[in-house]
C-alpha cells in the first residue's frame, strides 16, 4: 500500500470532519473556512489520487485556476 | 497486463489521458456554473435557502463524503498495485472501491427517501430544485463510474487481460472525477447557506 496515499486519505477524512464541525458553528469566517477546507480536499484528490502532481504544469495551473475562479466567484456573491 | 511507460510531463499525456481530462474540466465547469447560479439565487432568497439547508442532514452528507474519499483512496491503491503487477491485490482493492461507491448510493437513496416522504421534492422551492438537479446528476455519474469499474474488474480478472493500464488509469480518473464533483457540491449545498 502506498504510504503517501494513506496519509492523503487520513488528512482528507480529518478535513471532512472539521468542515462538518465548522458548519455547525455560526462563525463570521465560516464560509471562507469551509471553502478553504473544500479546496484542500480537492487538491488532495486531484494531485495525489489522480497523480496530477506528475502531470505537466499546464494541467496543474488549469485545475488551480478553476478553483480560484470558482471560490472567488462564490465569495464575491456570498460576502 | 500491458504496461507502457508514459511520460506524464508531456502536456498531451496527463495521467488518465487527455480526452478524459477534457471531459473532467467540462464537467467541473458545468457543475461549477450551476453551483454559482445556486449561490446567486441564494442571495435573492436568503431565508428560504437557509431554512431549506437546515432541512438537509449534514451527517448523511459528511458520511457520504467519507465513503467517496475512501473509495477514491482504494482506487488510487488499485492503480498503484497494478503498476507493481500485483493483480490479485489490485482486484481486491477494486472490489473495495466499488463497495464504498455502492455504500454512497445506498445512503443517498435513504436521504432521497426521507426527503420525498417529507414532501421536499424538486418543486418544493428553488433550493430543492438545485439540490435535486445537482445531486441526481452526480448520482448518475457515480452509477456510470460503477459500471465502468465493473467492466475494468472483469477485464483485469482474465488470465490474459485485454484491459491496458491506460484503460485502468482513465477509468480511475473518471471515478476520482465523481469525488471532485462531490467535493464541490457538499460544501455549497450542505454547509454554506
Amino acid at each position: 500500500m502506498n504510504k503517501q496515499n494513506v496519509i492523503t486519505w487520513i488528512l482528507l477524512l480529518l478535513l471532512t470532519v472539521i468542515a462538518g464541525l465548522v458548519s455547525s458553528e455560526y462563525l463570521s469566517y465560516g464560509i471562507p473556512l469551509i471553502l478553504v477546507l473544500a479546496v484542500l480536499k480537492f487538491i488532495g484528490v486531484a494531485f495525489n489520487f489522480m497523480e496530477l502532481k506528475k502531470a505537466n504544469v499546464f494541467w496543474r495551473i488549469l485545475i488551480i485556476g478553476f478553483l480560484v475562479v470558482f471560490c472567488g466567484l462564490i465569495l464575491i456573491i456570498k460576502i | 497486463m500491458e504496461i507502457t511507460k508514459i511520460d506524464y510531463k508531456n502536456v498531451l499525456y496527463p495521467p488518465g489521458g487527455i480526452l478524459l481530462w477534457i471531459i473532467i474540466f467540462l464537467e467541473l465547469i458545468t457543475f461549477g456554473a450551476v453551483l454559482i447560479a445556486m449561490v446567486f439565487s441564494g442571495n435573492q432568497e436568503p431565508e428560504i435557502f437557509h431554512e431549506s439547508r437546515l432541512l438537509l442532514n449534514v451527517t448523511y452528507g459528511t458520511i457520504n463524503t467519507v465513503f467517496l474519499l475512501t473509495s477514491g483512496f482504494f482506487m488510487a491503491i488499485t492503480v498503484h498495485e497494478l503498476k507493481l503487477n500485483n493483480k490479485q491485490r489490485a482486484q481486491g482493492y477494486l472490489l473495495l472501491t466499488m463497495f464504498f461507491g455502492v455504500l454512497f448510493l445506498v445512503l443517498k437513496s435513504v436521504e432521497y427517501y426521507t426527503k420525498l416522504n417529507a414532501g421536499l421534492d424538486m418543486g418544493y422551492n428553488t433550493f430543492f430544485t438545485f439540490y435535486w438537479m445537482l445531486t441526481l446528476f452526480h448520482v448518475i455519474h457515480v452509477i456510470v463510474g460503477l459500471v465502468i469499474l465493473t467492466s475494468v474488474y472483469f477485464g483485469i480478472k482474465k488470465e490474459n487481460p485485454t484491459t491496458k493500464m491506460e484503460d485502468v488509469e482513465a477509468s480511475a480518473a473518471f471515478w476520482h472525477m465523481c469525488d471532485l464533483i462531490w467535493l464541490l457540491l457538499f460544501p455549497v449545498i450542505y454547509l454554506i447557506f
